[in-house]
This record gives structure tokens, sequence and C-alpha cells, in this order.
């Protein structure tokens, strides 16, 4: 029953939001009626509320196990902790979609009643958002019903949560990313209302800044948690892949990055007004076209849901009708809006404006890689992978001149170009350095690989740059903007910690009986497998080794194991690790070979916690940003 | 230049949209008969009156349907398989995870589509197969496993992903 009134409800939000626009329509071509915004509004909050009401009444259903409804039988069990009932409702594709709705809901109804009732923006970015929400209401209820019932009878028992995704870190990564993807939807809205509304002498700027910056900040942590939970939980050994799916979050992220740097100088000196409403339109259309490449299942990726084109069919057309509308609206009126200032060469302007010009470059090469064995596979038939060395290669040089630009900025003055003295003074000081902290890398690892070399030089360029700001800060007063400092060392620490990381790790495949024990390398002078057991959990096997090794001089015990579920039959690996400053020690146990001694995976990574790290500084350096923002 | 500009802002996303929209709707068939065809495991089980299943039994076409007696989307696609084995196409079951009693029952109670079914309640051949969960359909010829459904079957996927295998099976041979 609890079911159907809330399917019921969401229904009831579908039709509601359809009234919203009709009404709109209706109203469109005649004089205004004077209460049309405030009735639109009353339907948009009830609509809003129904939808909040109906996911409420969904994680009920899923706490109290209401195996009638068919995605919970499939994808939750009873045995599961309360905090697992909940968290597999977004475990796959429908309920993910339901969650993905209710964050989109969330934000638009937040954002909408910020503006008050005579913001002349008001009305269409209402309506701009009754659309969203209404057509991925109707993709949930049309293509990927997640109240479906079994009839006659319901099931007795779930089918269980995936293993995999038995993780306190299901809880966060998802919804985060969600929440920064359908961020964007208030900048898209926004700006597609001030295309539509045609007076261009309005400032835009300042109402969507935060706003967007908090959904830099979900999307950013919520890329960061994925590329943890795959390092830490899943056993995958690494943080990055250039998967296909990682590769639909990072577009976003890189157009929103460039989105950020963009508005600041256009409501800073009232430059790239263009470029900025253009990159806000592209966020969002680039979330949608993920959410199109993840649900479409049209590639075949880690995360891929199940292939069923009809969604695939649904979600292209919409997302790819309200993007070709927003970039139609835009290119129309692209004409009167060239009337923005010209950008000085040499000013933090024209730094920023090439900021976007790189970002364009990095996100239409992400594009390419993901697409381009999709094109060779439609014209002939081949199966090609575009793995890390293209991105690799692609990635170096647009990152070096990322940093030269970045490092020459740090200095430069916004609206005034700056003086070739100081140029160059800007400059000498950051290259010295990073050549002489190269030569000591070099000198001590003795290892060169160009590539690694180029990351390490743009991320100590930008590290050496900004620490020469705060010294001149600290001892000769001159201003220094803390958000972006912070931020921008997390970029240039990100760039060495990436670089360093790939050429001073490494991987041993070893091969033991239990009690034998043996040398692998200068670093690790003993490796003894000490015992391997079997035990039994409550919903699944464990095969547990210990191992000890003899590290640096120190004593180490690690405890790798490999579970097999009982209900799905799927085995994971749970790797263990030990961490230092440095480095990590991470093992993975592998399969019993026909002489009964087992596989061993024993990485050594270097740097790998310092990515995160960095990570972590970008977001703290837009939550200064914000903070900042709201005391002046 | 301008002119240029704003006409391919509004191209680019049609050639893309275009260019997808194609993949959905043309290369899917493609796309399906990717599958990569094996030889069907080795195994040593009954079948769910307690006979041994010969190995000679996967020779011809046959799907390998794979299901339980607690899978709820199987009773939804039982009535499918039902009409197949009413045109004569020959479906072997695979009883994954379950055990005898019930899948009998659920057999007496439900009709039985299956030539007979293989008794796996450790799930051992369904491994070996790379079955994640019931239900999933395998195609196979003499052996060989060529084509896979994962989840419900239904016509439009037996439409578009099996019939085009088995009308190539029988060409070659």
């Amino acid at each position: 029953m609890i079911g159907e009134i809330s399917h019921f409800l969401s229904l009831s939000a579908v039709l509601l939001l359809s009234l919203v626009l009709i009404f709109n329509l209706f109203f469109f071509f005649s004089k205004i009626h004077p209460n049309q915004l405030t009735l639109s509004m009353r339907l948009f909050n009830q609509a809003c509320w129904l939808v909040f009401i109906s996911f409420g009444m969904y994680v009920y259903l899923a706490i109290s196990d209401d195996f009638s409804i068919a995605y919970i039988a499939n994808h939750s069990n009873s045995q599961l902790p309360i905090f697992y009932k909940i968290t597999s409702i977004w475990s796959a594709h429908e309920g993910s979609m339901f969650l993905w709705i209710v964050f989109l809901t969330a934000w638009s109804i937040l954002f909408i009643n910020s503006l008050n009732n005579n913001h002349p923006l008001k009305k269409f970015t209402l309506l701009m958002l009754s659309l969203i929400i209404l057509g991925f209401l109707l993709f949930l209820l049309l293509t990927s019903n997640p109240f479906e019932r079994i009839l006659p009878f319901g099931a007795v028992e779930g089918a269980d949560i995936n293993p995999v995704l038995q993780d306190p870190a299901l809880a966060i990564h998802p919804p985060m990313l969600y929440l920064g993807y359908v961020g964007f939807v208030i900048s898209f809205s926004f700006i597609t209302a001030y295309l539509l509304n045609g007076n261009f002498e309005l400032q835009w700027e300042q109402d969507i800044k935060n706003w967007s910056l908090v959904a830099w900040i979900f999307l950013t942590i919520g890329i960061a948690l994925g590329s943890w939970w795959a390092y830490y939980e899943l056993g995958w050994g690494g943080y990055w892949f250039w998967d296909p799916v990682e590769n639909v979050a990072l577009m976003p992220w890189l157009a929103a990055t460039a989105f950020m740097h963009s508005l600041f100088a256009s409501s800073k000196s009232n430059v790239l007004k263009t470029w900025t409403m253009f990159l806000g339109i592209l966020i969002f259309a680039l979330s949608l076209f993920g959410a199109f490449i993840v649900r479409s299942g049209i590639i075949d990726s880690v995360h891929s849901f199940a292939n069923d084109p009809e969604r695939g069919l649904y979600l292209l057309s919409f997302s790819g009708l309200i993007t070709l509308f927003a970039l139609t609206i835009f290119a129309y009126r692209l004409p009167a809006l060239n009337s923005s200032k010209l950008v000085v060469t040499g000013s933090k302007e024209s730094f920023l404006s090439m900021n976007n010009i790189l970002m364009i470059t990095s996100i239409f090469s992400i594009f390419l890689g993901v697409t381009y064995p999709l094109i060779i596979e439609s014209i002939n038939g081949d199966k090609v992978s575009i793995g890390p060395p293209y991105y690799n290669t692609i990635f170096a040089p647009l990152i070096l001149i990322a940093a030269i630009f970045i490092m020459i900025s740090v200095d430069a003055l916004w609206q005034r170009s700056m003086p070739l003295r100081r140029f160059f003074t800007a400059i000498a000081v950051p290259v010295t350095l990073s050549l002489i902290s190269m030569y000591l890398i070099w000198w001590t690892t003795s290892v060169f690989s160009i590539l690694a070399y180029i990351g390490i030089f743009s991320g100590l360029l930008i590290l050496f740059s900004y620490l020469l700001r705060v010294i001149n800060n600290l001892f000769n007063k001159k201003f220094i903007n803390k958000g972006s400092a912070i931020a921008h060392t997390g970029l240039g620490l990100l760039f060495f910690a990436v670089s360093m990381n790939s050429i001073l790790s490494y991987e041993k495949n070893l091969n033991l009986a239990p009690g034998q024990s043996i040398l692998v390398d200068k670093s690790v002078q003993e490796f003894s497998f000490n015992d391997i057991r079997v035990i039994k959990a409550s919903n699944h096997d464990v095969i547990s080794a210990k191992v000890s090794l003899l590290q640096d001089g120190r004593e180490i015990s690690l405890n790798p194991q490999k579970r097999k579920y009982t209900t799905r039959g799927q085995i994971t690996s749970e790797s263990s690790i030990h961490a230092t400053f440095l480095k990590d020690t991470y093992l993975t146990i592998g399969d019993q070979l026909e002489n009964g001694s087992w596989t061993f995976s024993l990485k050594i990574n270097y740097f790998i916690k310092w990515i995160w790290f960095s990570a972590a500084l970008m977001v703290l350096g837009m939550l200064l940003t914000i903070f900042k923002k709201k005391v002046s | 230049m301008n002119q240029l500009l704003r006409f391919l802002i509004v191209l680019l996303p049609i050639v893309v949209l275009i260019f997808f929209g194609k993949i959905l709707l043309v290369d899917e068939d493609i796309k399906f008969s990717n599958f990569n065809s094996k030889i069907f495991p080795e195994f040593q089980l009954n079948d769910l009156d307690g006979n041994p299943v010969q190995s000679g039994s996967l020779n011809g076409v046959k799907i390998l349907n794979v299901w339980a007696s607690w899978c709820i989307t199987c009773l939804v696609e039982h009535p499918f398989l039902t009409r197949l084995s009413e045109q004569n196409i020959q479906i072997i079951g695979l009883n994954y995870k379950d055990s005898d009693l019930k899948a009998n029952a659920w057999l007496k109670k439900h009709g039985n589509p299956y030539l007979f079914s293989i008794y796996d309640p450790r799930g051992d051949l369904a491994f070996d197969l790379g079955v994640t969960g019931a239900p999933e359909s395998y195609l196979i010829v003499n052996n060989q496993v060529v084509g896979h459904i994962q989840g419900e079957m239904n016509q439009r996927k037996w439409e578009t992903i099996f019939l085009p295998l088995i009308q190539k099976a029988k060409q070659g041979s």
C-alpha cells in the first residue's frame, strides 16, 4: 500500500509540473496574469515536496523489507543492517536515478526560493527547472520504474546487495557525486533564463556564484571519494583508471573548474561573459552526457548498469533536446552578448581565458578518448581500446602549459598588463627551484620518464610560486588570496604526487606456500607467508592469509583476504595495506596453484595518500572562497 | 567568423546526438553479437530427478536458462519460456543455488518448459559459466556458448539477440 502511495505521489508531482508548464505556456503570449508567478511557484514547491515525501516512503519500504517491490527484492535482503538497506536503494539503476532526481529537486527548490519574486529571471528559471525535473521524473516512471510490484506474490527474501557495494563508501560516494552533477542544473537553468530574457544589462554572476561553488565542492569530493574507494576498498590497486565512467565524471569537473575561474573574472571585471555562459551550459550538458553513457550501457565499464537501449534512447533524446535548446539560444544571442570588455594581454584575465582554452582542449581530448572506440567500432566493427598511454601523452603538455600560466598569473594584476621585468622576476625563482629539485629527484631515484618529469616540473612550478607568494605575504605584507592559494597548492601537489607515483611505484607477483619466506628486493628484505585459514562468516566465506614483511628494517604484518559471498557466489578481494608517510604497501592474495602455493600481488605505491590530500586542499580552498565572499 | 561559430555551436551537438542515436538504433545488434564464444565448461552434476547429466546433451542448438525457485524475475519470464518450448525450442534449466524439493515443487506449480534441469545447489557450474545471478540465459550451439542474456528473457531480447545467432549457426552448419 505504501508503495502505491509513494508511486502515486511521484505521479502527482509529474502532473503538477506539467501544470506549471502548460499554465505558463498558455499565458506566454497573453498579458501576464498578476498571480501567474505566485501560482506557478506554489505548484512547483508542492511538486518538489511530493518528490521528497515519495522518496522518504521509498526509504521506509526498503527499511521494512517490502520484497513485493521488484527493485528492493533484487537489491536488498532482510539480513542486511538498516544502513545497507538504505544504501541499497542507490546500488543500481532505478533507485540511483530516483536519488538523482531527489537531489535535482532539492537544488531546484532551494535555489528558486532564494530568488525574490521580482527577480526578472525567476519565471524562466522556474520553467527550465520544471521542464528538467519533469523530463527525468518521466524517464524514471516510464523506463525504470522503481515502484514496480512483483505480482501476484512478492518475494519472501531479497537477492542481496552486490557485495562490492557493501561498503560505507557507497553511502557517500554516489550521493556526493550526484549532488555535484545535478547542482549545475542551477547555472544551466539560470543562464538559459538569462539568454531567454534578453536583457543583457543585468548582472547575473553573483546570483549563482556560491551555488556553483558548492556544487563544485560536491563534485570534487565525489570524484575523490570514488578514487579512494576503488583503491582502499575495492582492491583495484590504483587510484585512477581512465575508465569511461571516470572520464565522464572528469569532463563536467573540468568544465566546472573552468566555469568557476571564468565566473570570477566576469564578476570582477566584466570580461569573458560569453565564455562563462557557454561553460555554465556545458557543465550540465556534460553531466547529462555522463548519465547517458552510464545508464544506456553503450560503453562497457565497471560502472555501467544493465544494457537497455530504450533508456538510452530516452536519455539521449531528452538531454540532447534541452542541451540543444540552450545552445541554440546561446548561438542566437551571441552577437548581442559580445559587448563585454576586451581582455588586456598579460592581465590576470588573459591567463584565465587561456585556462578556459586549456580546459576545453582537455575536455575535448577526453571526449575523443571516450568516443573513439565507438566511432571505430561503428565504422568497421573493430574493437579498439584507448587507455592510459593516450591520456598521459595528451595531458602532460597540457598540464605543463597550465602550470606555467598559473605560475605567471600568481603575480599578474586584474585588468592591467604586467611589466616585462616583473614577469621575469616572477618566473625566475620558481623555475630555478623546480629545476634544482628535479635534478635532486633524478639523482636520488635515478629513474627517468619524460612524461612524469613534465608532471613533476609542472607541480613544482605551482608549488614554488605559491610558496614564494606566501613568503612575500609574511615579510612584505603583499596581498594573498588564501582560497586560491590553497586550492592551487592542492593542484600543484596533485601533479607532483601523481607523477612521482607513476615513476616510483612498482608491483611484484609472488608465489609462496604457507610457511615459506623469500627476499623480494632491497626495500622488502623478507616476505614470509605464515598461515592461511578459512573462516565462515554470516553471509560469506573468508580465506584469510597472514603475511609478515621486513620492510626498510621494520616488521609489518599484513592480512589480505578473499571472500566468497554465499547468496550471489561473487568473489571479492580484500587487500591489506600498510601505509606510511611516503608510500603504501598494498598486498592482495590471488589464487591457489596446483602445487599448493598461493599467488600474491605486492604493490608499493608512492605518494598515493598525497593525491587525496591534494583534493582535500582544493576543496578547502573553494570553501574559503565561499566564506570570504559571504563576509564582504 | 562569428557566423561560423554560431553555426558550429549548434551543429556539433547535433552531430554528437546523431552519432549516439545511430549507435543505439543501428549498431545495437552488432554489439550484442560480439559476445566471445567459449567452450561450455566441464561439469559433473545431476539433474533435478537425481540422474547424472550426459555430456552429449549440449549438442545441437540449446538454450540454457539459469533459474531458481527463489528468483522472482524467473517467474516473470516463465510464460515466455513456456511459449518458446511450445515452439520446439530446446531449453535446459540450470537450477541455481536452490533445493531440489523447492525447485521440483516450483516446476510442478508453474509448469516445466525445460527438457531437464541441471541441479547446481552450490553454484559451481554457474560460477564457471560466469553467472552473476538468476535469471540468465545462454545460447549453446554444439557445446559452445555463443550468446548471453542477463536478466529477464522476453520477446524483444529473443528476437534481437538469440534469433540472429541461431540463424547464423544454422547457416554455418
